[in-house]
């Protein structure tokens, strides 16, 4: 009976999930480009072979785990700070909840020209300030060395607002109690954060990491209206690659090789996360026994 | 109210009911068939998928057609104007399977990606093998490929070397006098840059870098009939050489890494800069108010410009290849084609309307366009153009960011060149 009230569930996540997937697999087996006029032909596991000689893959893999710690990292501790900030009693709190959520608000594309003339060199706003405090204006979009700290910027300023809201939900759902209560046996601020709000926040703080792990890895509209990938291939990501090598270059065999290489990284990230969690959970309930 | 009414009350109906209800369904079927049979007879439809600005640029001229027209009628659909945006929609639609579109407007470098796909209907049946007579040397390339005949030309298009006419009174006549000038100028503190061009890691800067290499002697793919890449020769490393060393001197800005062609139109319409490398439609933007040197610009080919045409194919499994034919010579014909140019400063791609003196009076760059059009550079005609242009680019962008020299960016270049013409196959 359960399985008969889940089953149209499941046929909709085996429809839109786990068949494509199923499908990948099987085009990665395959060569389908336009030199075989885009017909399918078993290649005895050439894609694979290929991937894991390609210097470009595991480059873009390195970029794009680069991009992804560090924007995840900075929205984990920006998106905190701004939860704490709003769940005070601040006059005017519903504007001011509405106006932080206006960069997440915006679609991507739109985000991401506007970031690319803030960048320009050497127009856009900030090369002015720039002008005006005396420096050279700064490339900030033309440097293979720094400008994926720039698709980073871009990134944080537009996703902090989902992982501060994720975890104002959870804020709001600390009884106001215990916060009471540890501040009367004369807690400071600093311990109440430490001690009470980021224990039970732990829940909210993972769910935020890993959705937006699964977002940061496939990071595609940034970086293509952004960069392009470049300079010099140095802000390309896993998901720009594969959409070359299925758009661009019509080769679907490799590119679903690609994508499955990338879900695969997903999937480890993912359980990895799960992992330490569980061990944290198991480690810390035994030490807050008394 | 009782029970028992229910049964009544639709009895009561049903004692009335069958001869209006009857009447209405035969009347029903009597107006489907009727419809049918109109669609049978109608007129049919081509439709035809274009970047946006295309589509806006035809809709008069498409319009008045229709009007003509009883028995054929043209439908555009506005794609998006990015070139790459609308690869994206055209393959996504053909990947389908039953794509909705008869015709499509194509940039050159998709001719044989998309025939080697399967994706086009060859042209020369339909349209006889003399359909490009008549039409300037620099537009008849790039439109067979193996054999066939894939695309009509609708516009020419080639990269173009603009230059400031208040700065100096005679343009360069190659490229070591355009960087002396530039830099004398940038020196002299005129301009704050000599000369912008497009260096973004995409398409552009393949086409300025072929620009250069022709201008130095060098070839893409050897001319020989192996058609193997030539990215090593001392020719293209200087070419490439030369690219970097603008950056390196500081004649070109360290910006144009991430420059695309709105983002030069940019620097040199806001009076930054002596030189520009641009296309044609960047003359009139320049006209525009707003433009800092309206009135001093100044525009010639210098060498063989990078070919860069939109042209109409038609998608296989079309249900009326006649008809669409018909569309296609009707579109890139002269008649549209002098429309397109006198309302929209279009290049055509006619020696007659070139040379037209009257068309002369309304378009003052047709001479630069006409000697432009006599010799352009094509960049490979190959299924893999785009992974030959994406090696490239890597490399150039990595050179002209100050990483490595041109030799062994040319080398690399070359080597991964190879691979992927190794991978193709000889027929490739």
């Amino acid at each position: 009976m359960t399985l008969l009230l889940m089953l149209p569930a499941l046929a909709l996540v085996a429809a839109v999930f786990l068949w494509p997937l199923l499908r990948y697999g099987w085009l990665s087996l395959q060569a389908s480009s336009v030199l075989t006029a885009l017909v399918a032909v078993p290649n005895g596991g050439a894609n694979w072979r290929r991937l894991i000689g390609d210097a470009r893959f595991w480059q873009d893999t390195a970029q794009t785990l680069r991009f992804a710690g560090l924007s995840i990292g900075l929205e984990l501790l920006l998106g905190l700070a701004l939860a704490l900030l709003l769940h005070r009693p601040l006059p005017r709190r519903g504007l001011m909840r509405t106006m932080v959520l206006l960069p997440w608000a915006l679609p991507t594309t739109v985000m991401a020209l506007g970031w690319r003339w803030i960048l320009n060199d050497p127009f856009g706003p900030l090369n002015a300030g720039l002008a005006v405090l005396g420096f050279p204006p700064f490339g900030f979009l033309s440097q293979p060395s720094s400008t994926w700290l720039f698709t980073v910027l871009a990134d944080v300023w537009k996703t902090t607002p989902f992982v501060a809201l994720l975890l104002l939900a959870g804020l709001q759902g600390i009884p106001g109690e215990l916060e009471e209560a540890l501040r009367l046996e004369g807690a400071n601020g600093w311990q109440r954060l430490v001690r009470l709000t980021l224990p039970l926040l732990a829940p909210y703080l993972l769910l935020a990491a890993l959705f937006r792990l699964a977002q940061a890895l496939g990071v595609f509209d940034l970086i293509q209206v952004l960069t392009g990938g470049g300079p010099a291939s140095s802000t390309e990501s896993l998901a720009v690659y594969a959409y070359l090598n299925a758009m661009r270059f019509l080769d679907f065999g490799y590119a679903a090789t690609v994508m499955l290489g990338m879900f695969a990284l997903l999937l480890a990230l993912c359980a990895l996360v799960l992992l330490v969690q569980a061990l944290r959970r198991r480690s810390g309930a035994a030490g807050l026994v008394p | 109210m009782p029970a028992g009414a229910q049964p009544n009350l639709i009895g009561s109906r049903r004692q009335r009911g069958p001869a209006p209800l009857a009447a209405l369904a035969a009347l029903l079927v009597l107006v489907l068939w009727a419809g049918v049979g109109l669609a049978g007879t109608g007129p049919v439809e081509v439709s035809v998928l274009m970047p946006a600005p295309f589509a806006d640029a035809t809709a008069p001229l498409v319009s008045r057609f229709n009007r003509e027209h009883r028995d054929l009628q043209i439908a555009v659909t506005r794609g998006p104007l990015d070139t790459e945006a609308l690869s994206d929609l055209a393959i996504s639609s053909l990947l389908l399977g039953d794509t909705p579109y008869d015709l499509l407007l194509m940039d050159v470098t998709w001719t044989p990606k998309y025939a080697a796909a399967g994706w086009l209907e060859p042209l020369e049946p339909l349209l006889g093998s003399d359909a490009l007579n008549g039409m300037a040397p620099g537009a008849r390339l790039g439109n067979a490929f193996a054999g066939h005949l894939w695309r009509l030309p609708l516009v020419a298009d080639m990269g173009l070397l603009y230059w400031r006419t208040d700065l100096m009174p005679t343009p360069p006549g190659n490229l070591g006098e355009l960087e002396a000038m530039a830099s004398e100028l940038q020196g002299r503190g005129v301009v704050p840059w000599g000369y912008v061009w497009q260096g973004r890691q995409y398409e552009g800067l393949s086409c300025v870098f072929l620009e250069v290499l022709r201008g130095f002697g060098g070839h893409w793919l050897s001319t020989g009939n192996d058609h193997l890449p030539d990215l090593d020769s001392e020719e293209a490393v200087a070419a490439a050489d030369w690219l970097a060393g603008l950056v390196r001197s500081g004649v070109t800005p360290a910006a144009v890494a991430n420059v695309s062609e709105a983002d030069s139109l940019q620097i040199f319409g806001a009076g930054q800069a002596a030189f520009m490398r641009n296309w044609p439609y960047a003359w009139a933007e320049l006209q525009k108010p707003g433009s800092a040197v309206a009135g001093h610009v100044g525009v010639i080919s210098l060498g063989a410009g990078t070919q860069g045409s939109w042209g109409l194919s038609m998608l296989r499994g079309s249900d009326h290849p006649q008809q669409a034919a018909e569309v296609m010579r009707w579109f890139t014909g002269e008649v549209s084609s002098r429309e397109l140019a006198e309302r929209y400063g279009y290049t055509p791609i006619w020696e007659s309307l070139l040379n037209d003196p009257r068309l002369e009076e309304q378009l003052p760059l047709l001479p630069v366009l006409r000697q432009a059009l006599e010799s352009t550079a094509l960049r490979p005609l190959t299924p893999v153009y785009a992974q030959l242009s994406d090696v490239l680019q890597r490399q150039l962008s990595a050179l002209i960011t100050g990483e490595g020299s041109a030799r062994t960016a040319m080398a690399e270049a070359q080597r991964q060149s190879e691979l992927i013409l190794q991978a193709a196959g000889p027929k490739r």
